[in-house]
């Protein structure tokens, strides 16, 4: 009884300490309880049959975030414990057991950790019903804001809180009973390692670093171009390349600028700037490590947001593209024409056809590229509201809508302008490559890309795979996806081959229907979005804490470092002055390569798939977005750490 | 000679209604240019109060203390700073150096807060610390070298602006007896070669053997001052024992 109530009033007496850990701990709790009960809500999850995808999304990454977060509460109770080493010294020198001052500050820990997951919960219930608007305004579904309050969210949030709080708990146990009273009598008497590596090694490091970042971004790029599967391997080596420098010159640009500062002796003697080296350097060398891990943290949260956010966005504004026919079935077969006749008489049962057209896919002679008889493809064109095209008998056109490929067809026809087939010789027509959204891997071409030629000469080619493209009335609806695949697979549809030709082995059966489509592509929106923010907000979150921790943590010694220069005659404008600086660079330090890597990120993306997007401005608004809800939350942590640090180590009228 | 510091009827209580406590009761006295003066007196005699009124660091509740000329108590917190920099010294028992720095960066950094132009500051540097015979560890950080020659550093830190008055507390009392004999060699090497002014407060008796002259505490207020005079440092040594004992045993 005695103990909890001295539990209590540790707490309410070490509150300063405990603000910024109850705060990220309320935080992570708020942001896991508001994904998860929108990830468990069952009106989302009715949305569309893909919905699921957002719970496993987030259920995955609340695993990650628990285990990531269990760190940053083991760091956070290191800082605790190095605060409140000389009281629980003193307890033990009274005569309390081990084993008592651990079980104190354990009740301490879980009356804090209750309250932040109770107001984290909270706080997560009035979120998610903020959440919850998010993705019903998504859907374009009539909503209101309305509380999701979940038992099941609820309860993986306590499951996934006392992961991530009783890791870090047992690491506290553990400490306190290793710990001897003269440990924590005289701790901070211990000297700091001094030592940095010579100025050449340094600059060689950072110039390594730098070549590693370059070779990243290259792979980076060459990934972009390859359409296989070897373009991830691409992609994973770029990562960790400019992860390994991004990490490395956060270790040693610091030690560069500081050690290159320390050798100008009109720098170094300019007013104050000596002991602000000296304090920073000394944070160099004690959190160099935890500046480089929060520096990677930060870029890896950005990158996640804005690539999150506007791969999301950008799957939405490009719906159009990707499902541009109301309904279309594909089979790769050389079925004869009639045999899609009760494939569309089986729609037009449930809704009114307006269009339609069958065609086929022709096979080129020796060459990978599938070609479309002109006559089809104004069709095709017709249908999706675009005006005809006309060329000479004696003519060919390419139409590609993958911006990617169109470097190679320019090329192609640069290199060989005419291609002859079955006797006939053609030329590019007037304008010899057409661009618009025709979805070119089922429907317009399988490769991206196809070959236009007059009907004369397709004929002669070998159909040998068909396609149904139809306009519905009202575009259709969800179900009918389902409907016609059960149809194409129940045996009650006949097709017939071709006279001559044969089945192939393997028959590939696609149906495409855009109200579908657009229903799960919202899905996808919403899930790469919702995760990736969910992901970011929670590092940032982790990183600022670690941060504000790291800072926190050397308190004492500054405050005795700063009282030497205030004995010394340094005015406490200065001192001010100077523990803004001070702060500002300790939280600039990690904040530097993840702003300019973001900032190429934006550029990059622009630069690569501004165009593809079909919305314009859509890659620079989120990028946008994703460094003001950065600087909100870096701002935030910022200015509280600041504050918590004015006030102690500086006396009243200084503030 | 010259008056550097003057006390009148200094005060200084602390807590407030009927919970009064009196550090410093009434105390006058003044201090002239190139004096070793040293402050001695029980626990809570008041010693390392009075250090701190005189130093800027605390308040008096009575009184005026000018150091200079300057009425120390009529100063206003902006003006602190610059008074503190320009006119004092400090050397204190636990060295006060800041461990991020050199012991070479400590000394300068006096130098630097008093905006002494950077091409002056090694050089002046170099000349204190030869001076003080620690021109070896100059490159060293302060936890790699010994208390005694922290504490040299210290006093070269405090001595290298020529202040008008050195105000040491405790000096002696983080150091072996060795160390401790050096470093008051040294204080008084600066007092006579220097022509320092240095206050020190002290409960050794052998360290304020090396000071001209003993103001004793008790209860706040002056029990009694003895001067060195041509006495040799064993005799004036011997009469401060004496004074302690009749103050009752000891000074802690």
């Amino acid at each position: 009884m005695m103990y909890s109530k001295l539990a209590f009033r540790n707490i309410r007496r070490s509150l300063r300490d405990y603000i910024i850990y109850f705060v990220t701990l309320t935080l992570t709790a708020a942001l896991m309880y508001s994904f998860l009960a929108l990830g468990f809500s069952p009106d989302i999850l009715a949305m569309t049959e893909n919905m699921s995808m957002l719970t496993s999304g987030i259920l995955m990454l609340s695993v990650l975030v628990a285990l990531l977060s269990s760190f940053v509460v083991g760091y956070a109770i290191r800082f605790m414990l190095g605060q409140r080493k000389k009281e629980f010294a003193a307890y033990e020198l009274m005569g309390m057991e081990v084993k008592t001052v651990r079980n104190l500050f354990l009740v301490e820990n879980s009356i804090i950790g209750g309250a932040a997951f109770l107001l984290g919960s909270l706080l997560g219930t009035a979120m998610s019903g903020l959440l919850n608007q998010v993705v019903q305004n998504i859907f374009e579904i009539p909503h209101r804001y309305q509380v999701l309050f979940s038992l099941r969210a609820l309860g993986m949030t306590l499951f996934f809180f006392i992961l991530m709080y009783g890791f870090g708990m047992l690491r506290a146990a553990k400490v306190i009973r290793r710990r001897k009273v003269i440990d924590l009598l005289y701790d901070n008497q211990k000297n700091e390692e001094a030592g940095f590596q010579p100025l050449h090694r340094s600059v060689l490091t950072c110039l390594l670093s730098l070549a590693a970042m370059v070779a990243g971004v290259i792979l980076l790029e060459k990934g972009l171009h390859i359409q296989t599967n070897e373009a991830m391997l691409y992609w994973g080596g770029a990562c960790l390349l400019i992860l390994a420098g991004v990490y490395e010159l956060h270790r040693k640009i610091p030690m560069l600028l500081y050690q290159l500062a320390k050798r100008n002796p009109h720098r170094k003697y300019r007013e104050e700037t000596l002991f602000f080296l000296g304090q920073i350097g000394r944070r160099i060398q004690s959190s160099g490590r935890t500046m480089a891990v929060v520096a990677i943290l930060l870029t890896v949260s950005l990158a996640t947001m804005f690539v999150g956010m506007t791969m999301g966005a950008g799957y939405k504004a490009n719906m159009e593209a990707y499902y541009p026919y109301d309904a279309g079935v594909a089979i790769d077969a050389p079925l004869t024409k009639d045999s899609m006749d009760s494939v569309r008489s089986f729609v037009e049962e449930r809704c009114e056809v307006e269009d339609s057209v069958t065609y086929y896919l022709y096979a080129v002679p020796n060459e990978t590229i599938e070609a479309l008889s002109l006559s089809d493809y104004n069709h095709l064109r017709e249908i999706l509201g675009l005006s005809p095209v006309s060329m000479n008998n004696n003519e060919f056109l390419v139409h590609c809508d993958t911006w990617n490929y169109m470097d190679g067809i320019r090329q192609g026809l640069e290199q060989k302008p005419e291609i002859t087939l079955n006797g006939w010789t053609l030329t590019p027509a007037e304008t010899p490559i057409l661009t618009e959204p025709m979805e070119q891997y089922q429907m317009a071409g399988t490769k991206g890309y196809v070959l236009v030629l007059p009907d004369e000469v397709a004929s002669r080619l070998s159909g040998e795979k068909i396609r149904l493209v139809m306009k519905l009335e009202d575009s259709g609806y969800p179900e009918l996806k389902n409907e016609l695949k059960q149809f194409l697979n129940s045996g009650k549809w006949q097709p017939d081959i071709q006279p001559g030709q044969e089945l192939p082995e393997r028959v590939t059966m696609g149906v495409t229907v855009k109200a579908w489509g657009v229903a799960n592509s919202l899905t996808g929106f919403t899930t790469l979005s919702f995760c990736g923010l969910y992901l970011s907000i929670i590092f940032i979150i982790l990183s600022c804490s670690v941060l504000a921790f790291e800072q926190l943590s050397a308190i004492d010694r500054n405050r005795k470092n700063y009282a030497v220069i205030d004995r010394l005659g340094v005015s406490g404008r200065r001192q001010a002055s100077l523990v803004r600086r001070e702060l500002s660079t300790v939280f600039l330090i990690p904040l530097f390569f993840p702003i300019v890597l973001t900032v190429l990120l934006i550029v990059g993306t622009q630069f690569f798939f501004g165009e593809a997007i079909l919305q314009e401005g859509l890659v620079l608004f989120y990028g946008l977005v994703t460094i003001l809800l950065f600087c909100a939350i870096y701002l935030t942590y910022f200015g509280a750490t600041m504050s918590l640090f004015k006030r102690v180590i500086l006396r009243p009228e200084m503030h | 000679m010259k008056e550097v510091l003057k006390l009148e009827h200094i005060q200084k209580y602390y807590g407030n209604g009927g919970n009064v406590t009196k550090a410093i009761q009434d105390i006058s006295f003044s201090v002239e240019e190139g004096e070793f003066v040293g402050i001695m007196g029980a626990s809570g005699s008041g010693k390392t109060t009075l250090l701190n009124c005189i130093s800027t660091i605390d308040t008096v509740s009575a009184g005026h203390i000018y150091l200079d000329g300057t009425d120390v108590t009529e100063i206003n917190e902006k003006q602190i700073a610059r008074f503190r920099r320009e006119n004092l010294g400090f050397v204190f028992q636990d060295f006060n150096l800041l461990d991020t720095l050199t012991i070479s960066e400590n000394i300068a950094l006096a130098l630097t807060i008093n905006k002494v132009p950077a091409g002056e500051i090694d050089g002046r540097v170099r000349e204190i610390t030869r001076k003080l015979n620690i021109t070896d560890i100059l490159d060293k950080y302060p936890y790699q070298v010994s208390g005694g020659q922290k504490q040299r550093c210290a006093c070269a830190r405090a001595i290298i602006n020529n202040p008008k008055l050195i105000l040491a507390d405790e000096p002696t009392g983080a150091l072996d007896s060795h160390s401790s004999q050096m470093l008051l060699s040294t204080i008084q090497g600066i007092n006579e070669t220097l022509g320092a002014t240095i206050l020190m407060v002290t409960h050794d008796a052998f360290s304020a053997s090396y000071a001209n002259r003993i103001l004793f505490l008790r209860d706040g207020a002056i029990f009694t001052e003895i001067r060195k005079g041509s006495d040799s440092r064993r005799t004036f040594f011997n009469k401060i024992l004496d004074v302690l004992t009749m103050m009752g045993g000891g000074s802690e």
